[in-house]
């Protein structure tokens, strides 16, 4: 296995630039250790980059904030900055893996890795999250719902990195209730069978604004627009869940696989999203 | 009863005390397995990677055995390795050895086998609906009286199936084998429960390359639960084999993912009952059961697994006509095994749930109709054997008094019909039989020695291994209690086959039971022989006789006896009694149960350390509330799992409240405890959930997938 | 690539492969048999270490990640307060059963002592929810790591 250590950001982007294999970056090396005893990363180079603190602050500004790719989860639960902004997030991760991942696995790396059951991606794409992708000459921000293409498909070009998760402030305060659940086979140490998160914001019975993320249902954790777009601006009495329930079905094509059935995949979600509108 | 500490609990915290993957020895190399990645299939051709060295390794297959190729078992019918065909993913074809852990690796997943594949049956519940695939001795029980079917009598009829359950030991199979040319003796050291075992399957691989085979465990056993029963015998041969081939020590320790794919695990079960009950009464007056085990691809330990359960398959209830036929079942899987419980687990899950569909056909509350036919003094099993106490109802009225359970019940119904969510109580009765099946302990002729030396320090000799339950300062605190000596000159020595006398295997709830009482005999006769009052007075006042060692067999009871053909007779002599209630929350946006409590009274005779056995107790509860609720290795759709990623054991956020009680302990007999607890809870979580939602769900566990399918198909969404 | 770190208090250094779990060179260079590992996945928690005062899974630790930092194992910490305060505890309460997951309980528990402390079961379980005990149970746990709490309160939490 071949291995590089950077001396710092330039350094590692230089590098990259430069590397025609394939390589990963060892940030917490929750997955990435998975993965060699596994047997699916094998002679590709290892390059270190958990030492940078330049990819380990959580910046405050007025509009946003800006967590490094290298906070872990123990950080995110811990940090005043998020539990002042954003408490919605630090609350929906507290079952992350667990307390001795939560010390390791890191953000950019939950996000970096693809796999769609990761737990922070439902909750990054109802915050409308944008990640700053750096490589040697350039300096990138895409949002979120973009980054993702396909099964473990990103924007990332092999020259980049994530840098940053960038979180606005905006229109979190706006939106009146919240939702995030992971469903899983226990409540310690679980990969989710579904996962969903909703922000809405009512007035007056009337549905004004509403995001929803859905992870482990489709080949990446993604937004569902028709939902939304049938939601906002209605009444909760004109609803129509089986028209919700349609929509659904076009919008989430969960599999059946160790964890879970699609069937019941499909049910959990739809159920979730049924309490959150109607309790 | 006391509460004397664990004599290694210390150095187990810190972390000192050693298992087998802390030993080493010099020039020790380190070993792997190589198995079947089909489910059958001809083996076509074995490549091996050409950029190693290949004479830096050592390699054995099948004609490498000088002795014998099977292993021996109850049923003697694997073999240490696959020949020209594999029968089940996870067939042991070949093993490598080399000093290097990492360049063994590379080159273990660089190994190519090709294969030509071949049929095979692997789901569980189409090997078992499959009678075709009887293989293996049949056992019947027949307790028909010719009972004749009124016609209002009440028919109920289900089948029930059980999963496989992985023992999930914490240190995973592990084995060194250390050959000493000159001498032409072997040493083995590893985790296992049964050394004796362990030297006749190492015996019967090497035949007659070697003098002498010893036996020794190490100084931990990181956890059995029945797993440790029989697969240590397969992995010590070939470790032997190793060994014995490349002239050095020779370790092999199992990864996980080889560890869940390969070892044994609990056997799926079917269990078919009918019933024929008297709604007059309330009493169930006939009873027809069909009990079929997925053994696997070879039978093993299963004829004995089988046994067992059919002896417990007619459950706590007195039952006129009975009559229960018992199979092994085929399938092109590993050989299931050894599992607290053994067999009685799957059986008391069939008829705790047949229970509660009868009393809700009869529409009386289950409490009601358990009570009217739950095994009184004088009644009998289905082997005709008495029940000589009425300790099993006294525990199930103990439990449903502590659970509150009838106030719980209604409460429940009330809160239920208004709300989504449900709330639910259910629950089950269990028992179990000590010691070997039958004439077993008889055929087992145990024998302890114990040698107390000049400082009145005394050590017990036993092959019995202490691999978590405590047995070992049990064991010493039962001598030290019987004759008042003190604890702390107490000792038990590690189990090794060349210096402890065969007091039996590790299993069975046996090694109190059976291995204990023999101790406590042992060490009243050396009282009464010698005399004395005080034994640390009597060793200073007659040094020159000490150190001395004494001896014991076991002694049958001569009154007692077992007909293994017709399976009348005594199958167990004493019973421990169990009963138990478990509350749950129904969650119905995601179909999960979440258990809440779980109240279990138990009747195990004496209790020696009440913290022990509540320990115990505790752990194999849980391991049977996992059975009932999250546990399985197979399940059509899912596929088999590889490890702890996938097989979802239950963590500390998981848990309900555990309640463990002990009832009528003035007993003088320690009776068995190691597999009773694992017996009655997985049918309670099952039963309370069917209170809660009326749903009857026929198999466990009960994941929400499954829940959600009953749901569907019931209409009730 | 030569890697420095601190080891039970103590300085040490090695060289070897930097992508080496932090378990292998644990067990295998400094012979910490006291580190153990049951799934290498992380999912068990029996290979739990201390690395910069918190509990990780040594399994998924590459050595290089330890440059620098300080490691403590369950032996290292048994020589503490807290460590034997609660070392005590398990074995009053005769929790241990076969004893291979306790190395791992002792670290995160120790942690949980030092950073909170408090004798709350809530709080407890969610602490040792990345470690697996497949003998026990976990009730006898719970009840000895409360009881380390309370013990350590009233001698004012003299850690
Ligand atoms: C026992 C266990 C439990 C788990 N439980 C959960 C859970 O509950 N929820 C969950 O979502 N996940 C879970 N995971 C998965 C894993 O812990 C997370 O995905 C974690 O966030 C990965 O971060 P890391 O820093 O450890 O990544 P690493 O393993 O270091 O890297 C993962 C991948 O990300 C890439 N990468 C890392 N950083 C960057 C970057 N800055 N730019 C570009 N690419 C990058 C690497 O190349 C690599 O491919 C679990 C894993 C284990 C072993
Ligand atoms: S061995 Fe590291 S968590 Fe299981
Ligand atoms: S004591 Fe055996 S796994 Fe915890």
């Amino acid at each position: 296995m071949k291995f590089y250590k950077p001396d710092n950001l330039n350094e590692l982007l230089g590098y990259i630039n430069n590397l025609e294999n394939k390589f990963y970056l060892l940030a917490g090396g929750t997955d990435i250790n998975v993965q060699i005893k596994n047997g699916f990363i094998n002679d590709e180079e290892i390059i270190y980059i958990n030492h940078l603190d330049e990819l380990r602050n959580i910046e405050d500004s007025e509009r946003e904030l800006k967590l490094g790719t290298l906070v872990t989860f123990a950080e995110i639960l811990n940090s005043d900055l998020i539990s002042n902004n954003f408490p919605f997030l630090q609350e929906s991760l507290k079952n992350f893996a667990s307390p001795l991942l939560q010390n390791m696995a890191t953000i950019g790396g939950n996000i970096a890795n693809g796999s769609p059951t990761a737990d922070v991606l439902p909750l990054l794409l109802v915050l409308e999250a944008k990640l700053e992708l750096v490589s040697s000459n350039s300096s990138r921000v895409v949002e979120i719902k973009d980054y993702f293409t396909g099964y473990k498909k990103t924007l990332l070009k092999s020259d980049e990195i994530i840098k940053n998760i960038i979180l606005s402030k905006d229109k979190y305060h706006l939106f009146t209730k919240k939702l995030y659940k992971k469903v899983g086979a226990r409540n310690a140490l679980t990969i989710a069978k579904a996962a969903i998160a909703c922000l809405i914001k009512t007035n007056n019975q009337v549905i004004e604004d509403f995001v929803i993320a859905a992870g482990s249902l489709n080949e990446f954790a993604r937004r569902l627009y028709r939902v939304e777009n049938y939601l906002i601006g209605k009444k909760f009495s004109e609803l129509d869940y089986t028209e919700i329930e349609t929509l659904l079905r076009k919008e989430i094509t969960p599999i059946s696989d160790i964890r879970s059935d699609k069937e019941y995949r499909f049910q959990v979600f739809y159920n979730l999203l049924e309490n959150f509108l109607t309790v | 009863m006391k509460n004397e500490r664990k004599f290694d609990a210390r150095p187990k915290v810190i972390g000192t005390h050693k298992f087998v993957d802390d030993y080493h020895y010099d020039g020790m190399i380190y070993g792997a397995l190589i198995y079947s990645k089909v489910h059958h299939g001809k083996i076509r051709k074995i490549t091996y990677p050409n950029d190693f060295k290949l004479s830096e390794f050592t390699i054995v297959k099948l004609e490498d055995i000088p002795g014998k190729i099977l292993i021996p078992e109850p049923e003697t019918d694997q073999p240490f390795f696959a020949d020209k065909e594999v029968f089940f993913y996870g067939q042991i074809i070949l093993a490598v050895a080399h000093p290097n852990k990492n360049i063994l690796n590379n080159f273990v997943k660089k190994i190519k086998i090709e294969y030509e594949e071949l049929s095979a049956i692997t789901d569980i519940k189409e090997t078992l609906d499959n009678k075709e695939n009887t293989f293996g001795k049949q056992i019947i029980i027949d307790h028909r009286r010719n009972v004749k079917v009124e016609k209002n009598w009440l028919k109920t009829h289900s089948v029930y199936y059980t999963p496989h359950q992985e023992q999930a030991y914490l240190e995973t199979q592990a084995m060194i084998a250390k050959y000493d040319e000159q001498n032409e003796e072997m040493f083995i050291l590893g985790t296992m429960q049964c050394p004796f075992f362990v030297k006749e399957a190492v015996e019967t691989i090497l035949g007659d390359k070697i003098k002498s085979v010893q036996v020794e465990t190490s100084e931990g056993i990181g956890g059995g639960f029945g797993g440790k029963e029989d697969f240590p015998n397969l992995l010590a041969g070939i470790t032997a084999l190793l060994s014995f081939k490349s002239k050095l020590p020779v370790k092999i320790v199992l990864d996980r993912s080889d560890d869940i794919t390969i070892t044994t695990k609990r056997h799926p079960a079917r269990i078919e009952v009918e019933t024929y009950t008297d709604p007059q009464t309330n009493k169930i007056r006939k009873m027809n059961v069909d009990y079929r085990l997925d053994a696997g691809f070879y039978q093993t330990l299963s004829p004995v697994v089988l046994s067992r359960g059919v002896l417990h398959a007619s459950g706590g209830y007195n039952i006129e006509d009975v009559y229960i036929h018992g199979r092994l079942i085929r399938s092109n899987t590993p050989p299931n095994g050894a599992f607290r419980g053994f067999g009685a687990p799957q059986a008391f899950f069939a008829i705790e749930s047949h229970i509660e569909k009868i009393a809700s056909e009869l529409k009386i509350e289950s409490y009601q109709f358990r009570k009217i036919n739950i095994f009184r003094k004088g009644d009998e099993f289905p082997s005709t054997q008495k029940i000589s106490e009425d300790n099993l109802f006294d525990c199930f009225e103990s439990i449903v008094e502590k659970s509150d359970y009838l106030t719980k019940y209604e409460k429940y119904k009330k809160f239920n019909q208004t709300h989504k969510d449900k709330l639910g109580i259910g629950l089950a009765i269990g028992y179990h039989g000590g010691g070997y099946t039958g004439n077993g302990e008889k055929v087992l002729d145990s024998e302890i020695k114990i040698k107390i030396d000049k400082k009145a320090i005394v050590t017990i000799y036993i092959s019995n291994v202490d691999m978590g339950q405590g047995a070992h300062t049990t064991l010493a605190q039962l001598f030290s209690e019987t004759i008042d000596h003190p604890f702390e000159l107490t000792n038990v020595h590690i189990p090794n086959t060349k210096i402890c006398p065969n007091s039996g295997p590790t299993v069975a709830s046996r090694t109190i039971y059976i291995v204990g009482n023999m101790v406590s005999d042992l060490a009243r006769k050396i009282k009464k022989d010698f005399g004395f009052d005080n034994l640390k007075n009597f060793v200073k006042q007659n040094k020159q006789i000490f150190p001395k060692e004494f001896s014991a067999k076991y002694k049958p009871d001569p009154n007692i006896s077992f007909d293994e053909n017709t399976y009348q007779g005594t199958g167990y002599k004493d019973y421990s009694w169990a009963a138990c209630a478990v509350e749950l929350y129904y969650h119905a946006d995601t179909y999960q149960i979440e258990l809440l409590n779980c109240w279990s009274m138990l009747d195990i005779g004496h209790v020696v350390n009440p913290k022990i056995a509540v320990g115990q107790a505790e752990g194999g509860v849980l391991q049977a509330l996992a059975y009932g609720s999250s546990e399985f290795f197979y399940k059509k759709g899912f596929g088999r799992m590889h490890g702890f990623t996938d097989y979802t054991l239950p963590t500390t956020m998981d848990i309900p409240k555990l309640f463990i009680d002990f009832i009528h302990t003035d007993n003088e007999i320690a009776k068995g405890l190691g597999e009773v607890p694992m017996d009655y809870p997985a049918p309670a979580v099952r039963n309370a959930f069917f209170n809660a939602t009326g749903i009857f769900i026929d198999e466990i566990p009960l994941i929400p997938e499954t829940i959600f399918h009953a749901m569907k198909k019931e209409k009730k969404l | 690539m030569k890697i420095s770190f601190t080891l039970n208090n103590k300085k040490v250094s090695i060289d070897t492969e930097p992508t080496k779990r932090l378990l292998d060179v644990l067990r295998e260079d400094f012979k910490m048999m006291e580190v153990k590992e049951s799934c290498g996945e992380g999912e068990c928690g029996a290979c739990t270490v201390l690395l910069d005062d918190k509990p990780v899974t040594s399994c998924l630790l590459n050595i290089i990640h330890v440059e620098g930092k300080k490691v403590f194992t369950s032996e290292g910490l048994s020589k503490k307060f807290l460590g034997k305060l609660l070392i005590d505890c398990f074995d009053e309460t005769n929790a241990v059963q076969c004893g291979f997951c306790f190395p791992g309980f002792l670290v995160t528990s120790y942690h949980y002592l030092k950073t909170d402390g408090e004798a709350n079961l809530e709080k407890i379980k969610v602490a040792l929810s990345g470690n697996i005990c497949r003998c026990t149970g976990y009730q006898k746990i719970f009840e000895s790591v409360m009881l380390a709490c309370l013990r350590n309160d009233s001698t004012g939490g003299k850690s």
